[in-house]
């Protein structure tokens, strides 16, 4: 452990980039951050993932990037570099979709803005355990304040289609067979529905429930003090019905959906079934494993240091601290999905913010920093 | 954004402590106190809309909304800005808005959310700078209505009994008689600002003379026995209420209002005119003659004419000879729900256009008639030379 560091982020992924140029902007040097995570480019495997899936814009707004401040947007930078006010236009009226490519771009311009790179060590931390003065992590020394930004625990699969030779995940790399099969009825499945058209399968539909239409997973006033102060108020039965709710599979209304499905529906090349068929190929659009069983170190917390949870979420304060292990000389904090109990749409990049921008506080009021 | 009521109230405060600083150098420029008014308006309806209307109605407000929400308060000033007479011209007032609009989008978008980092996640909220920014807002108006008060023009109050005039007013103030308080040969007013209330003139060439100023009030005036006009205006813009003018026979006139074109609308309302030639003379002069009650004239009660502009509406008029209302030489005129009854042909004279008419059009003017009532006249409408009705 470098003398100077006393901040360290667990984990290498897009959460980890939003904390790390927020810490940047509240005035701490990349001497005094330390980055653990598998590989350097912050963006690895998102991009991994959103090329298996084929997506060409993000689901997010404007304001889904990586910078501290929520202005400028994705749609100020698309605006400046087309010279053309349709981006703006688009962004006030919540139509603006950030280009897959423009985001990546971004991604990129800040890592290498912020000095990412100088604070990054590419390993992973399994373990992390409260002592005196702060957090071990596993041979790397101790730190005052550190953000576990784990990410997802893992691509979901259900588990009768777990050895299914013929199954694979819709964010692993495929092709698509002359006929296949989509489970889920989310966004991925959605996309995963046209891009099968589009390569001249036939699709079969196989979902649980139907999907709900909506813009975003979470409605626009739990992203603001507004929503979430009823949402922190609410008692842990309530809580747990809302993050169920938002996390129901949905996928954006339009034309740019429904025409495609319906055509393809009109000439028999799509269709819905209740259960999986002898598809030559299954494609599980099912999402990601959730709870914090499934993520070993955060498994390992929860157990050593007796956390509180509610099924699959750990019980954080409002500001996505561990209250148990939490004090005036030391931080923890979750960022990502794992940081839902205090902001649902946690696992979102301006969820990400939030979980930063809590974290920030912690940092800079404490005295020993 | 889904603004909390704070984050409303915060970000609007703060949005207008820009606005209001501008106002208060745009005063200081133009001299007028109207920028401050309207930003005071357009702060107390923003906040009262925010606290009653926009945060139960929105949940979450997208952007574009701020069109539509701007246009609104816009539509609401504009009418508060009226009610409440503010005089602000019109093109500068929307100028003023529409740059107070832009400023708050911009802060709102992007300034703040560049000086404090939660400002979205807060809903709007400014956290210590939001009270701060309302502080300096509200210190702001209080300055601003500390120099107004120390700028109100001085009260002179006339005495009552008779005073030996010309009362020559050169300075901004207002002069307030008591009851019974008479000015013997006339006032004479040289200043803008000035305000003539409850004052009685007798005598004098002119009962009130009025030159070469602006945003003078008469109120409650009253003038007899003026040897030619009871009320003059040259190149001046006035506002004369609830008057009473009594003029001898001769060639004399009531009010008359006259070459004032490029000053501003003036007003005549809710006065009584005597006698006189004329009872309301209005010559190359924007006015509105609203609301009198003019009688026993000899040439016109009412005489909008020179290329002049305005609406004589409401107005009453009885027992005189000639014309009750015309609109002459190319002027515009709106001549609307007046009662005009007993008017006699001047049987001294040829002239067509004294033939006991309600109402004349002469000389290329345009008067648009709605709603008028004549009961008892000689003639009804006529037109001459080119004159023309229309209806609105």
């Amino acid at each position: 452990m470098n003398r100077d560091e006393s901040v360290a982020i667990v984990g290498g992924g897009l959460s980890s980039l939003v904390a790390y140029a927020t810490l940047r902007y509240g005035g701490l040097e990349p001497a005094e951050i330390a980055v653990f995570g598998d590989a350097a480019d912050p963006a690895s495997t998102f991009r991994r993932q959103a090329e298996a899936i084929r997506q060409r814009t993000m689901r997010s707004e404007s304001d889904g990037h990586c910078l501290p401040t929520s202005f400028p947007g994705l749609a100020v930078r698309e605006a400046r570099r087309r010279r053309s006010i349709v981006p703006l236009v688009r962004s006030v009226c919540d139509r603006y979709r950030p280009p897959l490519e423009l985001f990546l771009e971004h991604v990129e311009d800040v890592r290498r803005r912020s000095g990412w790179d100088e604070s990054f060590r590419a390993h992973r931390v399994e373990r992390v355990g409260a002592v005196d003065g702060g957090f071990a992590l596993e041979g790397h020394g101790v730190f005052r304040h550190v953000l576990l930004a784990t990410g997802h625990a893992g691509l979901a699969l259900p588990d009768e289609l777990a050895d299914d030779m013929r199954v694979v995940h819709a964010y692993e790399p495929h092709e698509y067979a002359e006929e296949v099969t989509v489970v889920g009825a989310g966004m991925a499945a959605a996309t995963e529905w046209l891009n099968a058209l589009a390569a001249g399968s036939r699709v079969i539909s196989v979902r649980r429930r139907e999907p709900i239409r909506r813009p975003l997973n979470v409605e626009r006033a739990f992203f603001t003090r507004r929503g979430l102060a009823r949402f922190q108020r609410s008692g842990r039965t309530e809580r747990v019905a809302m993050l169920r709710r938002f996390n129901e599979p949905s996928y954006p209304p339009g034309r740019t959906w429904d025409e495609p499905l319906e055509c393809a529906a009109a000439a028999g090349r799509f269709r819905i079934e209740p259960s999986v068929n002898g598809s030559p190929q299954v494609i599980c659009a099912t999402g990601f494993a959730r709870g914090w069983q499934h993520d070993p170190l955060l498994a390992e917390l929860v157990r050593t240091a007796g956390l509180d949870t509610e099924l699959g979420w750990i019980v954080v304060a409002d500001d996505c601290t561990v209250p148990e292990l939490t004090d005036e000389t030391r931080t923890l904090a979750l960022a990502g999905v794992s940081a839902q109990w205090a902001y649902p749409a946690a696992d979102t990049l301006v969820g990400a913010k939030y979980a930063a921008r809590g974290f920030l506080r912690r940092v800079r009021a404490c005295r020993t920093r | 954004m889904s603004y909390t009521l704070r984050g409303r109230i915060d970000s609007r405060l703060s949005s207008a402590l820009v606005a209001v600083l501008a106002a208060c150098v745009l005063a200081a420029a133009v001299h007028e106190w109207w920028p401050v008014e309207l930003a005071g308006l357009m702060l107390g309806i923003g906040l009262a809309l925010d606290v009653l209307v926009y945060d139960r109605l929105f949940e979450y407000q997208p952007g574009w909304a701020a069109l539509p929400l701007g246009a609104l308060e816009l539509v609401l000033v504009l009418t508060a800005a009226r009610e409440a007479s503010v005089h602000a011209p019109l093109w500068p007032a929307l100028g003023f808005y529409a740059g107070a609009w832009l400023v708050a989008q911009a802060l709102g978008h992007a300034a703040f959310p560049l000086l404090r980092l939660s400002y979205a996640d807060d809903g709007g909220e400014l956290g210590r700078a939001g009270p701060s920014a309302a502080a300096l807002t509200a210190a702001t108006f209080a300055a601003a209505g500390g120099i107004a008060w120390a700028n109100l023009p001085p009260t002179v109050h006339l005495s009552a009994g008779v005073h030996q005039g010309p009362l020559v007013i050169t300075k901004r103030e207002n002069l307030v008689g008591e009851r019974g308080a008479i000015v013997r040969g006339g006032i004479v007013v040289h200043a803008d600002g000035v305000t003539v209330k409850n004052v009685a003139t007798s005598g004098g060439r002119y009962g009130i003379e009025v030159e070469d100023a602006d945003r003078v009030v008469l109120d409650h005036v009253t003038v007899t026995g003026a040897s030619m006009d009871g009320i003059h205006v040259r190149r001046a813009q006035v506002t004369i209420k609830d008057c009473t003018v009594s003029s001898p026979p001769g060639y004399t006139q009531g009010i008359d209002l006259s070459f004032n074109i490029d000053k501003g609308t003036s007003m005549i309302e809710g006065c009584t005119v005597v006698g006189g030639q004329h009872g309301i003379f209005v010559d190359s002069t924007n006015a509105d003659v609203m609301g009198n009650r003019v009688s026993a004239t000899t040439y016109r009660a009412i005489s909008m004419t020179e290329m002049a502009m305005g609406m004589i509406g409401g107005n009453e008029i009885t027992g005189a000879v000639g014309a009750g209302i015309e609109c002459n030489d190319r002027s515009e005129c709106m001549v609307e729900h007046n009662r005009i009854s007993g008017m006699s042909a001047d049987p001294t004279t040829d002239d067509l256009t004294r033939k006991g008419w309600g109402i004349i059009s002469n000389f290329g003017s345009n008067t648009e008639l709605s709603g008028n009532v004549f009961v008892g006249n000689a003639r009804g409408l006529g037109a001459f030379t080119g004159g023309f009705f229309s209806r609105p």
